[in-house]
């Protein structure tokens, strides 16, 4: 941008030229005031439930309304066993998908898919637990002879659909940026188009796809209705605990239920938020993580260029 | 490897994307197979008489305020961050913020929304609420996009008025956001069906269940079809058959929403040559 002025020195002279640029400064740093109104809001609410358990609310693997006794342990280890579920397979799917699309998909059929999987991504998460809850749950049931089929298992697969267009779309995007011309160069060296892909374009993109599986594991771990309706929402580790038709009953799930019977004030009340904020800390740090994996990468390859 | 072998395993590779369109294909007939069940005339009446009438008007209501909200914050942010923002160490804090706040959990801003906006501010659980809180999710995604179309706008649209002598903010305002204003637009239509269907963030903080005809103020409650569908099958434990109208409008309507974006911003593509 050629009439851009480079550093703080000059913003007081702009100021007065544009007064304007204050409210556009402060519409930008909207964001950061309401991050930081959520940080503060969520544990002023949360505190109480960590002070009264300690460590415990994180580490207790008791959770029950009844007793008022809130440790978090078996909503986490849900949450996770989930999600982890949901990444084994939609990453395979997702970043297969990603580099068809990218690289050998005609070009002409490039845009049409990209925007059917980005339609994808516009179906409502309750839509996906509806659909799951009254098509996938009774299939799992009859498959493995159990009588209910709001599992583990389901809520992986629902959450899986879900997190795809996520993986493929940011994959998809970090697969175009790889430079033609490295590609052109493994061409040109006689390379097949299978060995360009395998040898220059994954090795390229590799940090971006990372990135591509941690923001949808970020998205993943803070879904909510979907996974609710097929979880089976029951606070106990699985036995064993890799038992995937096991009911569970992740954080997310745990706030909804139960939001609306706690009393304002109580220790529930406070139990509740003090899950919020573990999702809040978890997936600041999923998302800036990734974002750090994006930005050195676009960093390193302007700098080839 | 020869050229047979590759083709057939690029077919391989072509798997897991048919399994992408398969599981996109089967969803939209699920759903779409509820169309010959619809009574129209229900879209019509009110929810006293069996209809959906107050959920999608509820629903346009809170979609319609909080892109009221979120389109002009996150319009101007996005014009400060491509055309005004020095390069900082805060410039970087908000663009690493505004990513953030993308991420936060629904959930956790329907929460941050019931102590903030319903609590805090007084608003209770009121449309007002529901605007703010759903506003929340769409400026990430409405700065993404404006900034985008922003930075598609020829820089020599810009010098040629500010060559003309024209301030900074007039260049923006005369060149720089008319041309941009399809993209503008296509985000914001995204950013609208983004939240069309979100339930966890307006689950505490402005639905009701049944409301006696229409809100009168932002004050009041509303209702909305996600909430319904949600609080009817979670709560209520009504069989997922019974309540496949709402879903199936929810469903259409969102789609239509996204669709719709699409749709635009592929036809201005075309009409703006400078777009390649």
């Amino acid at each position: 941008m050629g009439f851009r002025k480079r550093g703080m020195s000059h913003f007081l002279k702009r100021l007065k030229a544009e007064p304007v640029e204050v409210i556009l400064f402060l519409c930008a740093s909207s964001s950061i005031i309401f991050l930081f109104l959520m940080l503060l809001f969520i544990a002023k609410e949360g505190a109480q439930a960590f002070l009264t358990f300690g460590i415990n609310f994180i580490i207790g693997s008791v959770w029950e309304t009844n007793l008022d006794l809130y440790g978090a342990f078996p909503l986490i280890y849900g949450s996770l066993m989930v999600v982890a579920g949901a990444v084994v397979i939609a990453v395979p799917l997702g970043v297969v998908t990603a580099i068809f699309i990218a690289e050998v998909l005609p070009f002409s059929f490039r845009d049409l898919i990209k925007s059917l999987i980005e339609l994808l991504a516009s179906v409502p998460s309750i839509i996906y637990g509806f659909v799951g809850l009254l098509f996938i749950a009774p299939q799992v049931a009859r498959l493995f002879g159990i009588s209910s089929g709001t599992v583990a298992l389901t809520a992986s697969i629902v959450l899986a659909i879900m997190s795809i267009p996520t993986i493929v779309g940011v994959s998809g995007e970090v697969i175009a940026a790889v430079p033609r011309d490295f590609k052109d160069a493994a061409l040109a060296l006689g390379a097949t188009k299978w060995q360009t892909i395998k040898s220059v374009v994954i090795p390229t993109a590799k940090s971006g796809i990372l990135a591509s599986i941690m923001l949808g594991f970020g998205r993943a771990i803070g879904e909510t209705v979907a996974v609710l309706m097929v979880a089976g929402n029951v606070a106990l580790i699985p036995t064993p605990p890799w038992n995937y038709l096991s009911p569970v009953y992740p954080l997310t799930a745990t706030i909804a239920m139960q939001m609306g019977e706690a009393a304002v004030g109580s220790l529930e009340y406070s139990a509740l938020f003090g899950l919020g904020m573990i999702l809040f800390i978890v997936t600041f740090i999923v998302n800036t993580l990734a974002d750090a994996i994006v930005k050195r990468e676009s960093k390193f390859r302007s700098g080839v260029k | 490897m020869s050229k047979v072998r590759e083709k057939v395993l690029f077919a391989f590779l072509g798997i897991p994307t048919a399994i992408c369109l398969g599981v996109f294909f089967w969803l939209a007939s699920v759903l779409l197979s509820g169309f010959g069940t619809i009574k129209w005339n229900l879209l019509t009446a009110s929810v006293l008489n069996g209809g959906y009438l107050e959920m999608i008007v509820g629903s346009a209501y809170l979609l319609l305020g909080a892109a009221g909200i979120a389109s002009p914050v996150g319009v101007l942010a996005a014009i400060y961050l491509v055309e005004y923002a020095p390069r900082g160490r805060l410039t970087r804090v908000i663009d690493q913020a505004i990513n953030n706040l993308a991420g936060v959990p629904s959930i956790v801003i329907g929460l941050f929304g019931y102590t903030f906006f319903c609590r805090q501010l007084g608003l209770g659980i009121s449309l007002a609420a529901g605007w703010f809180t759903l506003s929340l999710m769409m400026i990430p995604i409405v700065i993404r996009g404006t900034e985008e179309a922003v930075r598609m706008v020829p820089n020599a649209f810009k010098e040629a008025a500010l060559a003309l002598g024209a301030s900074k903010w007039r260049t923006v305002r005369s060149i720089t956001a008319p041309s941009a204003a399809p993209g503008i637009i296509t985000s914001i239509l995204l950013g609208i069906a983004r939240v069309a269907g979100e339930t966890a963030a307006i689950l505490f903080t402005s639905c009701v269940l049944v409301t006696r005809g229409l809100p009168k103020s932002p004050f009041e409650p509303v209702m909305a079809l996600a909430f319904n569908l949600f609080v009817k099958i979670v709560a209520l434990g009504e069989s997922p058959d019974k309540v496949f109208g709402i879903a199936f409008i929810l469903f259409l309507m969102v789609i239509s929403l996204a669709a719709a974006a699409t749709a635009f911003r592929i036809y201005y593509r075309r009409r703006q040559p400078w777009l390649k």
